[in-house]
This record gives structure tokens, sequence and C-alpha cells, in this order.
């Protein structure tokens, strides 16, 4: 492979944004089409680097290097496992690249968007090619800024504000976790350059307290990023960006880099059985909860949102059932068939004016068909329908849990009938029916740079799971996973149970929801997130900003006040009492003086 | 009878106490001017009585003393110049010589 | 070379006071100290490394005092940060009706007493120099402040003054702790030579040039009266008040520059000569500078109004300065040294921007202001630059040299656990990052984003002499951020000269 492929690939987003953000930002076309074309020439690099197979040598420029103390490169890696997330996210990025050019068409503030979402692809790409920990957590970082700036774009919308602001601090509270683990694994064995920390983690004998620890730090990074719980409360809220960011960075490819950081850094994480109980927990834990919270929501991209954050959940877990490779798989269906039903989504919101809510659609099928066909093709991969894409994958989670943990296992199973069940009901109340609004009943296709993307990703939601797209994208990154699982048996009953949860939760759904012009079922509880929002709101109210304030108040008035004026006080008051003493009477004085000079004349002289 | 050094430093010593008291005391800047210039006189006098009696292997006295005189006279001299222009200056601003009456500096 | 770079500002000073034009003078003399400090930089013989530049002229032989002027790696990159701080510092300077030309002469004198400082091999002229700026910073915010300007003014200088004894006292007592005489070297006030003597004592006899109990008390001494000029906790409190109260070049002068005159100092002297004494007081110092973290950080987010808020946040800032000297080692230190860059760039980089909404919004309380990156959306990006610099985005000079602090910080005691007071201070800074993001994403979404509060159509219009600063400054700071390894390329020989072996 040539080694200058990677480079290209990675600094190429960059001077795309560089030249929009310093040169283009009022010549909102230009910025467009040079974003576009650098998404796309991105594309076909990461094709060039998926046919040219393994890299040689490895390719590594130093960015810090203090010898043996501390040695941060920029390096590539350039393996199966970021082949493949190369492909998806160029390809995802630049079908959104050009999709975005319809939805964002009128946007005041186009240039800006293109930039960033460059900014993006670069810094993304950065995370999948990086080769050691720090240079992962730069573009981690990286990533970070980029959606606040995408999620911020609208930012004279106030919600847009904040959201913006909550997802960059709890990413950060995420990122505390991740370099307090990477110092940790640092501080042991002396590299942050993934094949030095493999070949060597393990010959160290390091205390199992200590690789859990460090693990779970690690992990903590994965929690931020990829929306876990009790880091999740960002997502959601997210949505106030414009829709193709959050197909693209809120559903296929960012928040899908805790899942990819993980099995990267699988070596690790297998080390620690009691770290992966951990991990597979919070990973199922907030499966659950976040299809029980999709179940109640009106708005078509929060519905979309808390899906994510379910199969998101799923796919932790399934590093956490020592499955990285079906986790990698889900992931890879995963972000075709969310992207394309966030950009489903899009288009209708597009064609209705900036309509979001689910219960002012209604009859969309027939008036939006390519949309509709594609967007079923979606839902049927999404709920895990039988030879769609997502059925694969989400039946090797399952199969993983079945044979490592019961109790996860049902848990997931109970997921995969409510995630049929949110999904059927936004399904059903979208498309089916009668048109409930004005605008609904107007709604269209877009033009074909909107629906062309629609089309591809609708392809490949199908087709991404069959065995054997998913052993030629796949390949070497899950087929030890398979191994183990083909080895471990039990998946008769896994599929029947799947396939068995999945159509409960589409008839019920269905059965409920037909013909229904309002929800008919109300759980207070769910549809208000199980007030973990408002929770958080009451603890940073209740701690932070408390704490805040009072120390802000002793600094002014105790530390300030009384120490700092205390002592320029007390030197003024000093002197105001000393300044009694000089009465005025020059004669006093010199009377003073008189005594003074006798009495030192008598202590020299007489008493020696 | 011989005078001796003590008669000298008896007189020079009555005259700077004399002085000494006349500045501690007199409430007129003049009067306790010229009691200033009386303590001077009394250390004029000292100095030239310890020269005088302080005479060398040839009989002659010790000159610095003298010397010392002479200085003494000129800045007192120079003083006074000084000074009384300033008296002079203060009468015509506030009208008095007293010195409880010039208690502006006091705060 | 040194000397002309000191003399340009000197004199162009005095030129003004002696009513040369006080602009057009201040412009040619910071263009061309920027120039000359550029041109001493490239003619930096890196391969030799070292002091270069020197020149001495003897004052009092006797004592071994003179006026010596060195630079090593670490003085240019100061002397770096100065020259361009004080570029942008005197072109964004807004026009005053009265008085113009004495800001300007005070703006080049705190330049000139800055750059002396880092230019002084001499530790006289060291610690004169400092004292130079001091009193036009003064005047400056007395004359020209806002807000309580009197009380600011005076607080800051009785403040600065009595932390400038203290630090005599320190050098006093550090000077009379190093013995008289050893081999070849004889008691002086020549800093090169005392780090010199020091690496060779350590290298002939294994044992430090001051014993290790002479280091203690002197080292103490030193971190008060140093800390005091860097706001180190609790010293800190004239900070906030001043820079909220000082013209915006004043702010960003002293904020950006002066103040790291007394981190310079620390590693200066304190690494060669007291590295016993550093080590005794490391308990104390990781304390308090996680107090200036997390203490500051959160009185920070407290904190209503933008000027404060940012006085808040560069105090907090030290706090990881610090815990790169306090590493003491090679990493640490060379990240401190790098953020003192960084910070001094991304510090004058808000002020100044900050400065630009005070005529219209003279409190900058965050609840009149919003919305405003509609109206002004250079300042408004170029803001949102700044804050991500300063609260480490990578990309940014401030990022790669906290992540070094955080490395050399967490490096020393090999024990694999939490269990070194090194490693709990790096845990507390670590969370000091999440809360610089909480006030700084606050601010800038209180001031810039979210509706437009205050519909007033005289909001400025970057000018040119606005934003060629600005983004000089931010320019510099992603270069550094981008290739950290050219900055630490003249830090890391000079650091590595000072670390005993």
């Amino acid at each position: 492979m040539d080694p200058h492929l990677p480079w290209f690939i990675l600094l190429n987003p960059l001077v795309s944004a560089a030249l929009i953000h310093l040169v283009l930002r009022r010549s909102s076309g230009t910025s467009a089409t040079v974003s576009v074309l650098s998404a796309c020439f991105g594309l076909l690099a990461a094709v060039g680097i998926w046919f040219s197979g393994q890299s040689g040598a490895p390719i590594e420029v130093p960015w810090l290097d203090f010898g043996p103390a501390l040695r941060i490169p920029i390096g590539f890696i350039i393996d199966p496992l970021s082949r493949l997330m190369l492909l998806v996210v160029t390809g995802i990025g630049a079908l959104i690249h050009i999709y975005s050019l319809i939805y964002m068409e009128h946007d005041e503030a186009k240039s800006r968007y293109f930039g960033n979402l460059s900014l993006f692809m670069f810094s993304m790409l950065g995370i999948v090619l990086a080769n050691n920990f720090a240079m992962m957590f730069i573009f981690w970082e990286l990533v970070g800024v980029s959606s606040y700036l995408l999620i911020g774009h609208w930012f004279t919308r106030d919600s847009a504000a904040a959201a913006a602001n909550k997802a960059f601090i709890t990413n950060r509270i995420g990122d505390f976790g991740f370099m307090l683990g990477i110092l940790m694994v640092w501080s042991a064995t002396g590299s942050v350059v993934f094949p030095e920390i493999a070949a060597k983690i393990g010959t160290l004998n390091l205390s199992a307290d200590f690789l859990t620890a460090a693990t779970l730090l690690v992990f903590c990074g994965a929690v931020g990023k990829s929306a876990q719980l009790p880091l999740h409360v960002w997502l959601p809220d997210a949505m106030e960006g414009p829709t193709p960011v959050s197909a693209l960075i809120h559903a296929a490819t960012m928040v899908a880099a805790g899942v990819y950081m993980l099995a990267r850094v699988y070596f690790l994480v297998a080390l620690s059985p009691d770290a992966q109980t951990v991990i597979a927990w919070i990973g199922i834990v907030t499966a659950v909860f976040a299809a029980l919270m999709a179940t109640q929501q009106d708005d078509i991209k929060r519905i979309l949102a808390y899906s994510t954050l379910s199969q998101l959940g799923y796919m932790i877990s399934a590093i956490g059932l020592a499955a990285p490779g079906a986790a990698m798989f889900h992931l890879f269906t995963h972000a075709f068939f969310k992207a394309l039903l966030f950009l489903g989504a899009g288009a209708i919101i597009h064609a209705l004016h900036h309509e979001q809510n689910i219960w002012h659609m209604g009859g969309l099928s027939s008036r939006m068909r390519v949309t509709f066909l594609t967007f079923t093709a979606g839902f049927l991969a999404l709920i895990g329908c039988p030879f769609f894409s997502g059925f694969f994958s989400k039946d090797l989670i399952l199969l993983a849990a079945w044979q490592h943990n019961t109790a996860i296992f049902a848990l997931a199973l109970f997921t995969a009938f409510l995630t049929a069940f949110y999904m059927t009901r936004l399904f059903v109340v979208v498309f089916l029916g009668k048109s409930r609004t004005d605008a609904a009943a107007h709604g269209h296709d877009g033009p074909i740079a909107m629906t062309g993307p629609l089309m591809i990703l609708g392809l490949f939601s199908v087709i991404a799971g069959w065995p054997w797209i998913q052993n030629y994208a796949l390949g070497e990154v899950s087929s030890h996973t398979l191994h183990l699982l083909h080895e471990g048996g039990g998946s008769v009953p896994v599929m029947i149970l799947a396939t068995l949860s999945f159509l409960a939760g589409t008839g019920g759904a269905y059965v409920l929801y037909s013909g229904k012009a309002k929800d008919p079922i109300l759980i207070p509880l769910f549809k208000n997130k199980f007030y973990i929002d408002e929770l958080y709101a009451a603890l940073i109210a209740g701690t932070q900003d408390l704490f805040a304030r009072i120390l802000a108040w002793f600094d002014k008035w105790i530390l300030d006040g009384i120490g700092v004026r205390g002592l320029s006080g007390g030197a003024w008051g000093a002197g105001f009492v000393l300044r009694f003493l000089q009465w005025g009477n020059l004669q006093a004085y010199s009377f003073l003086f008189g005594i003074g000079v006798v009495a030192l004349i008598y202590f020299m002289v007489f008493a020696k | 009878m011989t005078l001796t050094l003590n008669d000298y430093l008896l007189v020079s010593g009555l005259l700077f106490a004399t002085g000494f008291a006349g500045v501690l005391l007199r409430r007129n800047i003049i009067t306790i001017f010229m009691c200033l210039e009386l303590m001077l006189n009394a250390a004029n006098l000292s100095l030239v009585a310890f020269s005088r009696f302080n005479v060398n292997a040839a009989g002659l006295p010790n000159y610095n003393a003298q010397v010392l005189v002479f200085f003494i006279i000129t800045v007192a001299a120079a003083e006074v110049a000084v000074g009384l222009a300033i008296i002079v200056a203060l009468f015509r601003a506030r009208q008095t010589t007293h010195v409880e009456d010039i208690s502006t500096l006091k705060f | 070379m040194l000397n002309l770079l000191i003399f340009i500002p000197n004199l162009a000073a005095l030129a003004i006071l002696l009513g040369a034009p006080g602009r057009k003078t201040s412009l040619v003399a910071s263009t061309a100290s920027l120039l000359l400090t550029l041109f001493a930089l490239l003619s930096y013989d890196k391969a030799a490394g070292g002091y270069q530049f020197v020149s001495s002229s003897p004052i009092v032989p006797e004592w071994n005092l003179s006026y010596r002027l060195a630079a090593d790696g670490l003085s240019l990159v100061m002397l770096l940060l100065t020259a361009i701080v004080t570029f942008a510092a005197v072109w964004i300077t807004p026009r005053f009706e009265r008085r113009e030309n004495l800001f300007y002469a005070c703006l080049l004198f705190i330049a000139a007493g800055a750059t002396g400082a880092f230019a002084s091999a001499d530790l006289f002229f060291f610690y004169a120099f400092h004292e130079l700026a001091l009193i036009p910073t003064f005047l400056l915010i007395g004359l020209w402040g806002s807000g309580e300007r009197q009380t600011a003014a005076w607080k800051i200088t009785i403040y600065l003054a009595l932390g400038s004894f203290v630090l005599l006292i320190g050098l006093i007592d550090l000077y009379n702790a190093i013995p008289a005489k050893w081999d070849t070297f004889t008691r002086g006030f020549d800093m090169i030579a005392l780090q010199k003597a020091a690496a060779a004592h350590l290298a002939a006899t294994g044992q430090p040039l001051i014993p290790v109990a002479a280091q203690i008390r002197p080292y103490f001494i030193l971190l008060v009266g140093f800390g005091t000029l860097i706001s180190l906790f609790p010293f800190h409190s004239w900070a906030p008040t001043a820079y909220a109260s000082a013209p915006t070049p004043a702010a960003m002068l002293h904020a950006g520059v002066l103040k790291k005159f007394g981190l310079y100092g620390l590693i200066r002297l304190s690494i060669p000569l007291l590295p016993a004494g550093a080590q005794h007081w490391a308990w104390l110092l990781l304390l308090l500078l996680v107090a200036n973290i997390i203490y500051i950080g959160f009185v920070t987010i407290a904190q209503h109004k933008l000027d404060l808020m940012l006085g808040y946040s560069s105090v907090m800032h030290m706090g990881y300065i610090f815990l790169g000297i306090a590493a003491f080692n090679i990493v640490g230190l060379s990240g401190a040294a790098l953020l003192m860059f960084a910070h001094g760039l991304s510090i004058a980089a808000l002020f100044a921007i900050t400065g630009q909404l005070r005529p219209q919004s003279p409190s900058l309380s965050f609840a009149t202001l919003g919305g405003l990156g509609k109206t002004m959306p250079f300042l408004g990006a170029a803001f949102g630059c700044a804050a991500f610099a300063s609260i480490g985005l990578p990309g940014f000079a401030n990022f790669a040299s906290e992540l070094m602090v955080f490395f050399g910080a967490y490096q020393p005691g090999a024990a694999p656990a939490f269990t070194s007071n090194y490693r709990l201070a790096t845990i507390f800074a670590l969370w000091g990052v999440v809360i610089s993001a909480v006030y700084m994403l606050r601010a800038y979404r209180a001031v810039f984003l979210g509706p437009l509060k205050k519909e007033s159509t005289a909001w400025p219009v970057a000018t040119f002499a606005i934003k060629m600063p600005v983004i000089l400054l931010l320019a510099a700071l992603l270069i550094a951020g981008f290739f950290p390894s050219s900055v630490l390329a003249f830090l890391k020989p000079s650091i590595e000269a000072l670390l005993p072996r």
C-alpha cells in the first residue's frame, strides 16, 4: 500500500475545512463543492486502502518525543478493523455530504456547516487511524468539538446552544476517565502505542485490580462518546443539530467511536473479567432504558436517537460479553440502517417544513414513495426482521449473551421486543393512516441528491448482514468471535426467540397504534426519560453550582475580604493609632530628645 | 587661681542647659532661635577649651577643634539667615511668632 | 542583539514621552522587536544550545555584579511571547481622549521590563527589570481602567510589591545559602555561572551545590514570593479584579507576559539550585496548585461577568503550569514552559476580544449579553477559538502542553496505583479540565450564542486593527499546537541543562 494514502485520507478533510473556514467563508456554493469533493476523494482513498491490503512498515512521525520518558507519535494502524471502519466512515460520510447539499441548500451559514462537516471527517478518521492512545485522545477531543459546533449550528436557538454545551461537557466527563485510564496504562507499560502495549501488558503480571481500574477508566471514554448510562443525556439533546449531522455523527460514526475504541483495545479489556462484566451490564441496561424511553417520544428524531442509544448499548454489551466481532458487525450494519433512518426522517422533516412531531405526520407512504420504501428497509433492518442486515448482527449479540449470562440475554431479548414495538409505532404513525396536518398532506420526495443516498443506504441496510458480505467486509475482525460463538452453541433457540420477540413487538404496536390520531397510552416515567435530565439538573444546581457559589462567596468575603483587606486594614489601623504619638508640639519633642540624649550618654559612658 | 578645664566645661554646660531650657520652655519662636544659638556657642566654648588643654609634645594646641568651631560659626550664620527668613515669612503669613499658633502640620 | 531588544521599547517610550506620535512610534517599535526576536530565534544555534548572545558590562566588579544579558531556548521562547503579545497589545489599543502618549509609553515600558527580565543573566537585573514593569502597570490601571480602577490599581501594586519584597528576601537568602567559594567558582549574581557551578558540583561530588538542609528555607520564601506574582492560591485575589479593571492592552500584557516572570524565575532558579528544596516542599506546592485548579475553578464557575471570569480562569490555569514545575522532570517542565507560552497567547487573545465588547456593555455581565455571534461573526469565532484553546482543545498549543504536564506529573513514583501525591494531584488537575469546559462554554454560550439580547447597531465591526492581532495570536497558538516540537526544540535542551542529573 502506498504509505501516502492514509496521510491523504486524514489530511484532505483538514485541508478542506481550513480552506472553507479561512478562505471560502462567504462563497457558500464553493464551500459545499469543496467539502463534498473532499469527502468523495476520502471514500476513493479508503477503497484504495481496502484493496491494497496490509501495510508493511508502520507509518509514524514523532509528535512529542522525549526519548524513553514519553513518546507520542502521529502514526497509523492499518489492519482489518481500521480498514473496515475507514470504509464505513468515508462511505456514509460521502453520502451524507451529498445529501446535505439539498438539506442545507438554503441555510444562511452553509459554509460554516460544510467546513465543520469536513472538520468532523478529519477528526473521526483520526480516531480510526490512530495507532496510539494519545493520538486517539487528540482526535477524540476534536470529534467532540466538531460535534459541538455542528449541534450548535443554529446557535441563535437557545436550545441548540444548550444542547451543544451539554454534549461537550458530558463528553469531557467521560474523557476525564479516559485520560486517566491512558495514564494508568502508560505508567505500567511505558508506552501509549497500541501494539507496544499489547505486546507488553501481558508480561507485566499486573494485579487484577489495576487492570480492572485501568480498563474501566478507558471505558469511561466510551461511555461518554457512545452515550451509555449514566452519560447518555447528551445524545437525545444533540438532535438539535441539522438532521444530516444527526445521521452522520450521532448515529453512524462518532457515537460508534466508543465501540471502535473498545474493539481496538480489546487486548486490554480481555485481561479483566470484572471489567467485562461491568461493561456488559452497563451496555444492556442502557439498551433497555433507552428503548423504554423511546416508546413514549413524539419527536421523530428523538425516537431515533433513543433507538441509537439502545443499539449502542447492544454493541457495548457485546464487547463485555467477549464478542468484539459481534459488536463491530452490529456497528457495521447499524451504521447503514441508522444513517438511512435519520436521512429518511430528514427527508420527511424537510418535506414537511421542519415538522418533527410524528403525530403531525401520517399517510406519507403514498406521497413519498422513495423515502417510504427506503425507510421501510431501514426499519425492518433495525427491528431485526429476518434476512435484513440488523437481524444477523443482533442475533450474534443475543447469542453471545445466551452463552454468557442468562439475565443479560433476557434483557437483550426484551430490548429486541421494545425495539420492534417503538419502531413500528413510529412507522405506523408516520407513514400509514391519514395525513393529520396540511403539511403532511403535501409532502413529497426530494431531488435525486437526497433520494440517491437513501437508496444506496437502503440497499446496504438490506444486504450488509448477509453472510457472504459479512465474511468479505469483516473477515478477520469477526472471525475469532464467530468461531467462539459457533463453538458455544444455542444458535437455533436464540434465533427463534429473537424472531418471536420481533413479531410480538411489531404486532403489538401495529394493533395499538394503527389508525390512531394520538397516543393511546401515556407513561409519564418513560415520556420524561425517567426524569434523569431533571435529576442531573438538580444535582448540578445542588452540588456544583451551589458549591461554586459558596466558594466564590468565600473567596470574595473571607479570603479577599478578611484576609487581604484585613491585612491592609490592619496596616491602616496601625498607622492611625501610631499617629497619635505625633502630637505636634516641637518643644515636647525636643524635651524627649533631650531625655533621650541624656539616657544615651548615661548608658554609653556611665553604665558600662 | 588657675582656670582648669573643668571650669570651662562647667560654664559651657550651664550655657547649654540655659539654651536647652529656653528651647523647651519659651513660646516665642525668636527666643527659641536665640536659645539655639546659645547651645551652639556652648558647644563652641567646650571645643575651644578642649583644644587649649590638649597640648601636644611641641606645645601647640590641637587645631582640629578650633577648625570645627569655625565651621560651626559659619553654619550658624547660614542657619540664622535661613531661619530668620523663614520666621519673617511665617510672621507675614500668620501675624504671629508663637509656636502654639503654628500647628498646621499637626493632623 | 538582546541589548537592542531591550533598548528599542525603552527608547521608543522615551521618544513618545518627549512628544513623538504615540501609536505610530509604538507600532514601529513593537514590529521591530517582533522581527528582531524572530531573527534571534532563527540565528540561535540549536545544535550548540546553551546560552547565546551573551553580553556583559561590569557594574560592581567586587560583587561580581554586571549588566549581563544572555538567552537560552527558554528565554527565547519567553521573549517571543513578549514580542508577540506586545505587538498585539499595541495594535489593539483603542483611541484615547486623554494622555494617549503616556499610555503607549507605559505599554512599552512594561514590554521593556518583561524583555529585560527574560533576557537577564544576572540576578540583580533579573529582579530589577521586573520591578520596572510594575509601575507602568499601576498607571495603566489607575488612569485608564474601568470600574473600580483606583482600588484595583492600588491592590495589584501593593500586593505585587509585597510579593516582590518577599521575593527579594528569598533571593538574598538564596544568595547567602550559596557557598562563597568552590573550586573555580566564586559566589556572584551571574545566573549562568550559578547554573554551571551547580551542575559541576553535582557531577564532581554527587552533592548539590547548596547543602540539602540549606535549600529548604530559600525555596519556601521564593515559592511564596514568586507565587504571589503568579497568583498562586491563596495569593491570587489581586488578579481577577486587576484584570477586570485594566484596560485591554494592559490586561493582555500583564496576564499574558508579566505574570510568566514568576514561573520563569521559579524554573530558572529553583530547578538547578534548589532541587532538594523543591522536593521538600512538593507536597505544599501540590496542595496549593490543586487549590488553584479546583477551588479557583469552582469560583470561576460562579462568576457572572465575562472579565472577572477570564481573570479567574487565568488564575486557575496557573495551576497546570505549577503542576508541570512540581513534576520536576523533563516532560512536565517542558510542558509547563510550553504552557506558559500557550497560556500567554490564549489569554491575551481572550482579553483582546473581551475588550472590544466593553464600550457597548461596560459591565460585561452575562445577563445583559447574548447572541453576539450573529452580530459579530469574526469576534465570535475568534473568541470561540481562543476559549477552546484555553480549555485545552487539541490543535492549540495549550493541549499539547497540558498533555505533557499530565504525563510528566503522573510519571514520578512508578508504583501502578493512585498512591503518590503527584498522581492524586494529576487526577484533580484532570477534573479541572472538565471544570474549565463548564465555565468557558457557559460563558461562550451566554455571550455569543442564543438569541440576541441587546439590539444595538453599535456593536463594533472587526476592523483590521482588531483582526490582525487576534489572528496573529491564534495562528501562533495553532502552529505551536500542531507542531509542538518546533517550540520544544528550543525548550527541551535548556530545561535538560537546568535539571540536575
